[in-house]
């Protein structure tokens, strides 16, 4: 099975990569947008996908991944049911650092909550940040692009400070709470 | 004017709003330059109507005039009301040659030959399509106005378009179209929907198509969001591939306005569940019913978003194929029923 490992390409100049994977398409191109167009002082390329694995086509000219990023949308169980089989892709290798979670309508209905606390258990498990995104405003879209910016500078390797991503996991653990470390 | 003129007046001037009343008039042509100016169509309806009543009182309009109004009307606002398709079969030799002054001969002829009251009045528009109104009486009683039948036919066509039909005129009418487009008979086209344009446009054909292809591809709608150089699509072979599988079962957009697709099922309950429905000799009838405000733009997005898997079943796009709604699905069942079809034609 061929999976998606994080260091098997060289990277680029001042260019970081990140990849959306999201199984409704909607909020992804709104993020894509937002990312490309906000100020930065390096590059980045988004790719979208609606699933893993990847078509096998693309390998050649994909440029290396710094950032995979599962949106997860609350309000649908598939949604979390195809992220749950996009991880099974991915070589372990991704999971020191380069993933994180974006859901979103955190705050609508009661089997959000069920499902915002399955989305973090999994997240813990993997060692992987959760951030949650307000998606049906440009504000909220854009707030939610600047978050995954920061990351991604870290994930790329592009912090200037010693702040590299293996130690992202260890620095955004609010995806296990004292709540969820009782169980 | 009698009551019944003043009546219809009144039904037609209410239903429009009042800024369209004025191009109505004009279209109708009965009253004169002055009276329409002196109309001020800010009052509140009653008051409209009242002037217009007395306008027509003034100019002695009667209730001809009326009734051709309310089919310009008609015209005009031809999404309401329910239309049902019918298709005529087995054209004769002369069936091309028919021209306007014949068929109005002819179905006119007929129809006051077998009804002694009936009331006929047909409209020719501009896009080649035949407007007839048809008030209907018996042999003692008169026409009544106030439910009148209205057909569309475009005349070389085989299609025709009919409006609020009672069952009891319906031989009538088949008959009268029958012989003055000098085809064989007429049978029901199972396709039924609010809207005439909808209609006209699937059955005549004038949606965009979308024709199997090995090499080009229809370029899709995408907005500016996905231009941008830096965003690369992984599964972008994948999306167009459902694009063009959903356009060549539903038609490109904006697609014909249809409402609903209603499946009849008349066959053997075949699941594994449940032991008592499965054993059965008799049919499990059920009806399956898709609505929405516009079918196809629906059906067409969820194939091409990736929704509902493809290929596309031939139940589905068999609406825009065969143009009609309404399905009857029968099974393959020798011995049980004489419909030997999947799908009565």
């Amino acid at each position: 099975m061929a999976l998606l490992t994080p260091f098997s390409k060289v990277p680029e100049l001042n260019t970081a990569t990140v990849l959306l994977v999201e199984n409704e398409e909607e909020l992804q191109s709104k993020l894509a947008n937002a990312l490309v167009q906000y100020k930065k002082d390096f590059n980045v390329n988004v790719r979208l996908a609606r699933k893993l694995p990847l078509p096998v086509e693309n390998k050649e000219t994909r440029p290396r991944i710094d950032l995979i990023v599962f949106v997860v949308n609350l309000l649908s169980e598939r949604s979390l049911q195809s992220v749950e089989s996009s991880l099974a892709h991915l070589h372990s290798d991704c999971f020191l650092g380069k993933v994180c979670f974006l859901v979103t309508d955190a705050r609508c209905g009661s089997h959000t909550q069920e499902r915002l606390v399955s989305v973090r258990k999994l997240a813990a498990s993997h060692q992987s940040p959760v951030l949650c995104a307000e998606h049906r405003t440009v504000d909220g879209v854009n707030a939610a692009a600047v978050r995954l910016l920061n990351i991604l500078k870290v994930s790329a390797g592009m912090s200037p400070i010693a702040t590299t991503a293996l130690y992202l996991s260890s620095l955004t653990r609010c995806s296990v709470t004292s709540d969820l470390e009782e169980d | 004017m009698d009551a019944l003129a003043t009546s219809i007046l009144n039904r037609i001037i209410r239903r429009i709003p009042n800024k369209n009343i004025e191009s109505l008039l004009k279209k109708w042509n009965c009253l004169s330059a002055d009276q329409l100016r002196a109309l001020d169509y800010t009052r509140p309806k009653w008051m409209i109507v009242e002037h217009i009543v007395s306008f027509c009182e003034e100019n002695r309009l009667n209730l001809k005039h009326i009734t051709t109004l309310e089919m310009i009307y008609h015209i005009e606002n031809p999404n309401q009301g329910t239309w049902h398709a019918c298709q005529l079969a087995e054209a004769q030799d002369d069936a091309v040659c028919v021209e306007l002054t014949q068929f109005k001969e002819q179905f006119k002829a007929h129809l006051h030959g077998v009804i002694r009251h009936i009331s006929i009045k047909m409209k020719k528009h501009e896009d080649e399509a035949i407007w007839i109104r048809i008030a209907w009486g018996d042999n003692f009683s008169k026409p009544n106005h106030l439910k009148p039948t209205y057909v569309v036919h475009h005349l070389h066509t085989s299609y025709v378009f009919i409006s609020n039909l009672m069952v009891k005129h319906k031989i009538f009418l088949c008959q009268a179209l029958v012989i003055a487009t000098k085809h064989g008979y007429i049978k029901d086209g199972h396709l039924s929907t609010r809207s005439l344009t909808a209609m006209r446009d699937l059955l005549l054909r004038h949606y965009q198509q979308v024709f199997p292809n090995e090499h080009s591809r229809i370029p899709q709608e995408r907005n500016t969001l996905s231009s941008h150089p830096c965003i690369g699509k992984e599964h972008g072979d994948h999306e167009e591939m459902r694009h063009q599988m959903s356009c060549e079962a539903f038609g490109h957009s904006p697609s014909p306005k249809l409402e609903t697709a209603v499946y009849r099922l008349e066959t053997r309950y075949r699941g594994n569940g449940n032991n008592t429905l499965s054993d059965r000799e008799e049919f499990f009838r059920g009806v399956v019913r898709f609505s929405s405000s516009s079918l196809l733009d629906s059906l067409r997005h969820c194939v091409a978003s990736g929704m509902a898997e493809g290929p596309v079943t031939p139940l589905l796009s068999a609406i825009i194929q065969r143009g009609r709604n309404y399905f009857v699905i029968t099974d393959k069942s020798p011995g049980v029923s004489s419909q030997a079809s999947a799908q009565r034609a």
